[in-house]
């Protein structure tokens, strides 16, 4: 058996399990379709709670890949064998032998066009929370005619809970991205008025609540409880937006110099096939049981991790990361004890568990034949 | 959870129409209706939701659930595929079966689309023909409507739609009575026939007698404003 270890995808959660199985003493390769690692994050400006540079974070994950052979803009094509010898063939023709495979390979942002009456793509001034983002980069927050905004709305849950458009989950992060990028407006145009539509709020992590809390009181973030019917663009290319303050009851209008659509996530599933994995109704992949083996798949010997099983912050997808690395140490473990003939009666609880102990999985628990 | 209820929850168009609501609000921003009246389709929603007999029992009571134009905007956007356009239609139907609709201005105009668009189905098996549309009624039409009115027979020879001509096209054509026949049987099969029937009891119920009920008929006739009619003594609502 070799001891090398491939990680589909140089997002967060890809680099932190690459370097936590490199130091755990594993050959790791690092395969990324991208020129550059980092993944959705390495696009962010500063992220919430805390403000954390999104560089900053991309930095200490690169800088514990050491030893690592990362493989640039290339994709993985095919996958022969089983755990642990597989064979993972890429793009770029080269194969690689691999005790185990991780699938890293993150979420895709919804296309905000699929919302037609939001006007993306129609109107200069509807923006996503993208293209926001990269403008507090550059501290640059303008309207498209180059104007720095007087009035902006923020919608929420776009691409998210909705029938509409077949995504009935919550992408989890849009809530309190919100309210950071809000803030970030507000300390770059401080007279800028900032309007958030909204259905529920959901920041639900430790100091999200705090950030929501402060946006109101020290940064005067408005909150209206409703969702957005249609926006329309007026001849100044400012625009009118329709919506139901429904905690006062009252239909009203509001006209603003930019709409920025916060949209949610869409699973990646470009590998389901590939790597023979199962998609759930909500098109993230299926873990092999919701609750305790969330990092397995149901095929033996390849894991998930990140955002590829659903819609998660950074900081849980860097802890997912490092999960999975734990899981794949334990499972290639195994194999090595077997090879020593020692007493394995003490992992079988793990054995069965991967093989299919539970209601997902199809494969009936069989004894390993390594 | 009560009587009302359980009966609105039979309703086809009620199970097609509501799954749990959040109240977003979607609807009603979008709604036309909601634009111009006191009305709110996530309200009516919200209420049917609640399950509450008393509540519901008001609404069918109420002005409400006539004003929706029946658009289905609200179908379109709602994040939860709920239709509230659906959902009014199946309130508006229990509102008939109760009676209930004629304790509203709105409700009891339900007298003139049964006595017209009713009738006219099972009669010529059209909603609304041109000879319904009275330059009185509808001056906003202008002088050239008044001319095809006046004209109507003459006009539709030139353009080769005559009047109450069998199988011919246009809205006017004279559909055989062995067709007819169908289109009655399956009125009566559904329930409209009844529901029709239930229009003109809760009317003269309301009204007091059947020769109020043809005043108030009248009254729209001549003047094409039923608020025109005045309610008598304990009736006034």
């Amino acid at each position: 058996m070799n001891k090398n270890i491939v990680v589909i995808g140089g997002g967060v959660a890809g680099m932190a399990a690459a370097g936590k199985l490199r130091e755990f003493g594993y050959e790791v390769t690092l395969i990324e379709k991208e020129k550059e690692l980092g993944g959705n994050v390495k696009n962010w400006y500063k992220v919430f709670p805390d403000f954390t540079d999104a560089a900053e974070i991309i930095n200490k994950l690169k800088g514990e890949l050491k030893g690592i052979r990362v493989i640039n803009n290339a994709t993985v094509t095919q996958i022969n064998g089983v755990a642990p010898n597989f064979e993972v063939i890429t793009s770029t023709g080269e194969k690689i032998d691999a005790a185990s495979i991780l699938v890293a390979t993150g979420f895709k942002p919804f296309n905000a066009a699929l919302k037609e009456e939001y006007g993306y793509g129609i109107y200069n001034n509807s923006i996503t929370s993208i293209e926001l983002d990269a403008m507090l980069k550059q501290h640059q927050v303008q309207t498209a005619s180059g104007k720095p905004p007087q009035k902006i709305a923020m919608i929420h849950c776009v691409g998210s809970r909705d029938q509409q458009v077949n995504n009935n989950y919550c992408s989890r992060v849009c809530c309190t991205n919100t309210v950071k990028v809000a803030i970030e407006i507000k300390e770059q145009i401080p007279d800028c008025e900032i309007y958030c539509l909204y259905m529920d709020i959901r920041v639900f992590g430790r100091g999200y609540e705090e950030l929501y809390r402060t946006s109101q009181e020290k940064f005067g973030v408005q909150f209206i409880r409703g969702r957005l019917s249609e926006a329309g663009e007026k001849t100044d290319g400012s625009l009118l937006l329709r919506l139901e303050d429904t905690l006062t009851a009252k239909p009203m209008r509001l006209t603003v110099d930019m709409l920025v659509l916060m949209v949610g996530m869409v699973g990646n599933t470009e590998l389901a096939e590939i790597a023979d994995l199962k998609v759930g109704c909500d098109r993230f992949y299926t873990t092999a049981h919701e609750q305790y083996s969330n990092n397995n798949s149901e095929k033996k010997g390849i894991f998930l991790a990140g955002t590829a099983t659903g819609p998660k912050a950074i900081m849980e997808s860097i802890t997912d990361g490092r999960s999975a690395a734990a899981e794949i140490a334990a499972f290639l473990h195994s194999f090595t004890l077997e090879n020593m003939s020692c007493d394995l009666s003490f992992r079988q609880p793990f054995a069965s568990m991967i093989a299919g102990g539970n209601q997902f999985c199809n494969t009936p628990p069989q004894p390993s034949p390594y | 959870m009560g009587k009302l209820f359980d009966e609105l929850k039979k309703d086809i168009l009620y199970q097609h129409g509501m799954n749990a609501c959040l109240n977003c609000g979607v609807c009603t921003a979008v709604c036309p209706a909601a634009e111009f009246n006191d009305y709110s389709p996530r309200e009516v929603m919200n209420t049917v939701q609640s399950e509450c007999d008393e509540d519901i029992k008001e609404l069918l009571k109420s002005d409400k659930i006539w004003y929706c134009g029946q658009c289905f905007s609200c179908k379109t956007r709602c994040p939860r595929g709920n239709s509230a356009a659906s959902v009014i239609l199946a309130l508006r139907r229990l509102s008939i079966r109760h009676g209930y609709f004629a304790e509203s201005e709105k409700g009891r105009q339900q007298l003139f689309a049964k006595r017209v668009f009713g009738q006219n189905m099972l009669d010529r098996g059209y909603t609304l023909l041109a000879k319904n549309i009275s330059p009185a009624h509808f001056p906003e039409l202008g002088e050239n409507w008044e001319y095809y009115y006046e004209h109507m027979e003459e006009m539709r020879q030139w353009w080769d739609v005559p009047m109450d001509l069998e199988n011919s096209p246009g809205s006017h054509r004279q559909i055989p009575e062995q067709d007819l026949d169908e289109i009655r049987a399956i009125y009566q099969k559904t329930g409209a026939i009844a529901l029709m029937e239930a229009v003109e009891k809760a009317m003269e119920k309301k009204l007091g007698s059947k020769a109020e009920v043809e005043k108030y008929w009248q009254t729209w006739l001549e003047t094409g404003d039923s608020r025109n009619y005045e309610l008598k003594g304990e009736n006034k609502s």
